[in-house]
């Protein structure tokens, strides 16, 4: 990893945290409030792609796991990682990778905006609700004994959100990447 | 940023990180093959004693543990409508008993101590060519670094929005946060190599 990098991944970490620690935004049509930090791990995905983007991820747990309250509401510490919905927390660094593999190959600069923001909507899709709630689900069914079709209709009610987050996510992807290009073209 | 880690000197701040991780490691692996609930709540209440021993205060250990044991609870809630009170009770006390050790740990183990281990840890994957164990505790400087100058980007693009009448919506917050923020890479980038941190070997 070059210097630049590592730089990239811990700004992003950065602006993760910040996210948490911001009011949540409501949106125009709707009156839900958006937590905005899964929102971040999804444009870390598409904005950096699968190697830096899973790193700021990774560096994002590091933080909760040495004692700083970084995740929205103040959480943080080892205690985080014994709750009964750890898995999300750990499943953000796999759909962060996720994310930004399918982005590395589903997004070309050469395509036209909506194929873009379509690549992207998928990759944040498949790597911000598919991954992460599949493990969320696995995790939850686990330790409660509940059974995964119980706990898979418990997590129904939060996908519409997160279905939601990576629409704006493969949006402010598709923008940034035109403001701002990262994303490593592949042959 | 404030950590969580609390000063003090008792036996478990004195206990070395190390012992402490690999300790609460194996208690979390003990705690989830066990499904005896007696055992389980002899491990919970041994929990609690543990952190009370911090003597961090009611108030103070409330706050610190309101969100997790709010979760904890509403997940027993459900295991005791779908599946009796036996299991809610493995749930309830298996889960307490993990999150209070957890939290001891966190409150006993400075935030230094933490990135030193963590180095000390990623050393045989640094002997593979795959991380620089160096690396890791820059990096944790350098977000730390950055949150509170990002949060003041987040205000004055708020302000912005205000200024000329408009809400703040998802996309045009996160989109000039995103990019203002990154563009500094380069910068920051330059100067670590300028100073010779990442001593190219």
């Amino acid at each position: 990893m070059t210097t630049r990098d590592l730089v990239l991944a811990a700004l992003f970490a950065a602006i993760i945290v910040a996210l948490g620690l911001v009011p949540p935004i409501m949106l125009g049509f709707i009156p839900v409030p958006i937590t905005a930090q899964s929102l971040g791990v999804m444009l870390a995905g598409v904005i950096l792609g699968a190697k830096r983007g899973g790193f700021a991820v990774l560096l994002v747990l590091l933080l909760v796991a040495i004692g700083l309250p970084v995740l929205s509401g103040g959480r943080g510490g080892l205690a985080t990682f014994a709750s009964p919905t750890a898995g999300y927390l750990v499943g953000w660094f796999f759909a962060a990778v996720v994310t930004g593999y399918c982005s590395e190959r589903f997004v070309d600069r050469s395509q036209s905006g909506i194929v873009q923001i379509t690549g992207f909507f998928l990759a944040a899709l498949l790597g911000g609700v598919v991954v992460d709630h599949a493990l969320g689900i696995f995790y939850l069914a686990y330790v409660t004994g509940t059974g995964l079709s119980t706990a898979f209709i418990g997590d129904l009610s939060f996908v519409p959100g997160d279905v939601l987050k990576a629409m704006i996510a493969a949006l402010a992807g598709r923008a940034v990447m035109v403001g701002y290009p990262l994303l490593p073209q592949r042959a | 940023m404030k950590t969580l880690y609390v000063e003090g000197d008792t036996f478990l701040h004195r206990l070395s990180p190390r012992t402490k991780l690999v300790g609460l490691a194996a208690l979390s692996l003990f705690l989830f093959l066990i499904h005896s609930p007696t055992v389980l709540s002899v491990s919970a209440t041994l929990g609690g004693i543990v952190y009370a021993s911090l003597r961090l205060g009611w108030h103070q250990s409330w706050l610190r543990l309101r969100p997790i044991l709010l979760t904890i609870a509403i997940v027993a809630l459900f295991t005791l409508v779908l599946n009796g009170w036996h299991d809610a009770l493995i749930v309830i006390t298996r889960l307490t008993a993990l999150a209070l050790f957890a939290a001891a740990v966190t409150a006993t183990t400075s935030t230094g101590d933490f990135i030193d281990e963590i180095t000390r840890l990623a050393m045989p994957l640094e002997r593979l060519g795959l991380v620089r164990a160096a690396d890791i505790g820059l990096s944790i400087g350098l977000v730390i670094r950055f949150v509170p100058e990002i949060l003041g980007r987040y205000q004055a693009i708020r302000d912005a929005h205000r200024a000329r009448g408009l809400k703040v919506r998802p996309l045009t917050l996160t989109v000039p946060l995103i990019i203002l923020t990154l563009k500094n890479a380069d910068e920051i980038a330059a100067a670590i190599d300028a100073r010779g941190v990442r001593a190219q070997k």
